[in-house]
């Protein structure tokens, strides 16, 4: 049953699952009408628009289930691990293992918009003292109380040091609360000095050859405590292994980004490319399945850009955007507002490009982990932007900014200023709220000027 | 032919009619905006072709901007202000480089390139501290009208510190001023340098001149000389300063048609 691409309601889509269904769609276990999730309160899905084809229904399908997936793998005796402000390191120790399955509690920032509120993590985090003076990500704090949004973890792993001060914030309090803690340190990534011995990080930055020994201490600390709860130790074959699979993830999420932020015409909407592209990150906890889901897309973005269609128009204003949004709505409304992504910075880099293969593991590992764009400086992390900026042939850049994200007030100006000098392409700073209805009118207009901007700058 | 344009704001509706060809303005006026503002901007189109005795049919094309242009329901087509208050701004003054416009509920800052197109623009999105708005609230606070703050400012000689980036704390701070008897005076300057002082941040370490202000802030008295003061450049108040995104508007009509001889295409 295959359809012209373009966005679907939810109403919408399921008129199409029952088309496809009818047809025969071959779907996971997890598969099914997209609106069913409306049941567990993911009222916001209600408002998105989405991609129609199958892939697209398979990877909302992943992401939704994931809750259920935990708690199978751990019915099935394996060990639970959440990895916190790990942007792709440990995870991928983790599911090196044959045992344990590890996810991402800091995903719980997407709860308050997914659920429109109204799950009440937000007030519970103020109740603890964390209030909107901190990221969204305090959610996460709500949730363990909760205990509604996953299992509790077998081990909690974190890392601290020069990644970002609010999450250790929330994270210490969560520790406050009784859950125990391993911390990790990521130091601060300088240029290294002049005579010093460096090391050059994936994504081509350098990095002073202590600082990756550094890492590499500390994430050894992190494999002896996943050893313990594993019982079992972990070879260098086997962590080989688990690089190698997650460099596949890595290399098909590289190449899904390359084919549609340099389409012609967009083959995959911005909604479902950020869904993707966090999969770098935590897998949905099944690594296998996240390989499928992205291929299933791929192929789908391969047959589209081979038949010269997409999803939106091709005069779409080129937007290269930087930091996720709290609200999933803001990806659809750039699209609303006439423009579409070519390039994004979710601040994890360092999770999509591929993990050196010819080091050892642990010095890989501790390479990739300090690659990370918050460890550096703001300069650089813009600088990695302008590469990819015309990489990619973006023509206009959006900061979102993460409300009560401290690391967002100290990099907005460095980002912009250095694009400006760099790329002399227009720069918009915006701010989305977790649910952003109310904020909805002030940040069309801005995305429409962006628009507007761009496409008037065609003209001469 | 006759264009319209429509700036459709948070506070008021302003709209401009212009002679596509020889670009004169035909007819200008504005209106207060309410809750009905499809109906608001009717009427004043109406009340403005009454005036000039210009039937709707003469009206070849309608752009409207602002918050509400989306709900002027008689527009052809819809253009955000950024783009129209460029629009205007480069029609009135050519060589402008920076334009900031400071409207009842927003601010922003428009930077122009060489050819007089928007290079890129940052708006507040925090709270109304850099706003028309902030200044109403103070006038009724120091029991003062609007027209008379700018006025009442000029008398400070020590113009009081206003702190807060909230126009509720802000006011809160007013009123402890004015219980320590500060005077009137110091607390209108005060208010009127934290709102240069808010539009100033969003324009960075870099203003390039010349500076043209547009809005109805640009109206109150005062406010040019504190944006001069916190930027540190000479700034320039757009003629006829509410209605320019409304004359953009009407020049983005105008150049839409198949024919603007004096515009040329945008």
């Amino acid at each position: 049953m295959t359809e012209a691409p373009r966005q679907l309601t939810l109403e919408e889509w399921d008129r199409r699952y029952e088309q496809l269904d009818q047809a025969g769609l071959i779907q996971p276990r997890y598969g099914g009408r997209l609106s069913r999730h409306l049941h567990d309160g993911d009222y916001r899905l209600a408002k998105l628009r989405y991609d129609n084809s199958p892939a697209a229904l398979r990877l909302w399908n992943f992401l939704l289930t994931e809750e259920d997936r935990l708690r199978e793998a751990r019915e099935c005796g394996k060990r639970v691990v959440g990895t916190m402000k790990d942007l792709g390191t440990v995870p991928v120790i983790a599911y090196s293992f044959s045992n344990l399955v590890a996810f991402y509690p800091d995903g719980a920032w997407w709860i308050p918009c997914v659920m429109e509120l109204s799950a009440g993590l937000l007030e519970i985090a103020d109740s603890l003292g964390i209030d909107e003076s901190f990221c969204p990500v305090r959610a996460m704090l709500g949730a363990f109380v909760t205990r509604c949004h996953f299992p509790v973890p077998d081990l909690l792993v974190c890392s601290a040091g020069a990644v970002c001060d609010d999450f250790s914030a929330i994270a210490q309090r969560l520790e406050d609360l009784g859950h125990r803690i391993l911390w990790w340190e990521v130091p601060h990534r300088p240029v290294p000095e002049p005579n010093e011995v460096s090391v050059l990080l994936p994504g081509g930055l350098p990095a002073p050859e202590r600082q990756v020994d550094l890492v590499k201490s500390e994430l050894l600390r992190v494999k002896e405590a996943l050893e313990a709860l594993a019982g079992t130790s972990l070879d260098e074959t086997a962590l080989h292994a688990g690089i190698k699979k997650a460099n596949e993830i890595r290399r098909c999420l590289a190449e899904l980004r390359r084919l549609v932020y340099t389409a012609q015409c967009c083959p995959m909407p911005a909604l479902e490319m950020l869904i993707a592209e966090m999969l770098a990150i935590h897998y949905c906890s099944d690594r296998d399945e996240c390989l499928r889901v992205l291929e299933a897309l791929l192929s789908e973005v391969r047959r589209r850009i081979a038949s010269g269609v997409g999803v939106l128009g091709a005069d779409a204003a080129r937007v290269f955007w930087v930091n996720p949004v709290a609200d999933l709505r803001a990806m659809n409304l750039l699209e609303a507002c006439g423009g579409r992504i070519c390039g994004t910075e979710y601040l994890f880099t360092h999770a999509l490009d591929a993990i050196p293969q010819d080091r050892p593991p642990m010095e890989a590992l501790a390479a990739t982990a300090l690659a990370d764009p918050m460890a550096g400086s703001s300069r650089q992390r813009a600088e990695r932007i302008c590469r990819d900026i015309g990489e990619f042939g973006a023509e206009a850049v959006v900061v979102s900014r993460i409300p009560g994200a401290s690391h967002c007030a100290l990099e907005g100006w460095t980002i912009q200023e250095v694009v400006r000098s760099k790329m002399d392409i227009p720069i918009l700073e915006i701010e989305v709220p977790p649910v952003a209805d109310a904020a909805g009118p002030g940040l069309r207009t801005r995305l429409e000027a962006l628009v507007e901007t761009v496409k008037r700058r065609r003209r001469t | 032919m006759i264009c319209a344009g429509i700036d459709a704001g948070s506070r008021t509706i302003k709209m401009v009619l212009l002679d596509s060809d020889s670009g004169k303005v035909l007819g200008r006026g504005l209106s207060d905006q309410g809750v009905e503002q499809s109906s608001l901007a009717q009427s004043l189109f109406e009340s403005i072709l009454n005036e000039t005795g210009i039937v709707r049919d003469e009206v070849r094309r309608v752009v409207a901007t602002g918050y509400g242009r989306n709900a002027v329901e008689f527009a052809d087509t819809t253009i955000t202000e950024i783009t129209c208050h460029a629009r205007g701004v480069r029609h009135l003054a050519p060589a402008t480089a920076t334009i900031v416009d400071i409207g009842g509920e927003d601010s922003k800052l428009i930077r122009l390139d060489g050819n007089g197109k928007v290079r890129d623009f940052a708006m507040n999105d925090r709270c109304a501290a850099g706003t028309g708005r902030f200044l109403e609230v103070v006038a009724e606070r120091l029991a003062t009208s609007l027209d008379d703050l700018g006025a009442m400012a000029a008398r400070s000689r020590t113009p009081a510190a206003i702190s807060s980036m909230c126009v509720v704390f802000a006011e809160t701070e007013i009123i402890g001023l004015l219980a320590a008897h500060t005077p009137r005076e110091d607390i209108a300057a005060g208010v009127q340098a934290a709102i240069a002082a808010r539009v100033a941040g969003m324009a960075g370490r870099k203003v390039t001149v010349p500076i043209v202000f547009t809005g109805g802030v640009a109206l109150v008295s005062g406010m040019k000389g504190a944006l001069e003061s916190v930027l540190e450049q000479p700034v320039e108040i757009a003629p006829d300063p509410q209605m320019t995104g409304a004359l953009g508007a009407a020049l983005l009509a105008a150049n839409s048609l198949d024919h603007s001889p004096f515009l040329g295409v945008d």
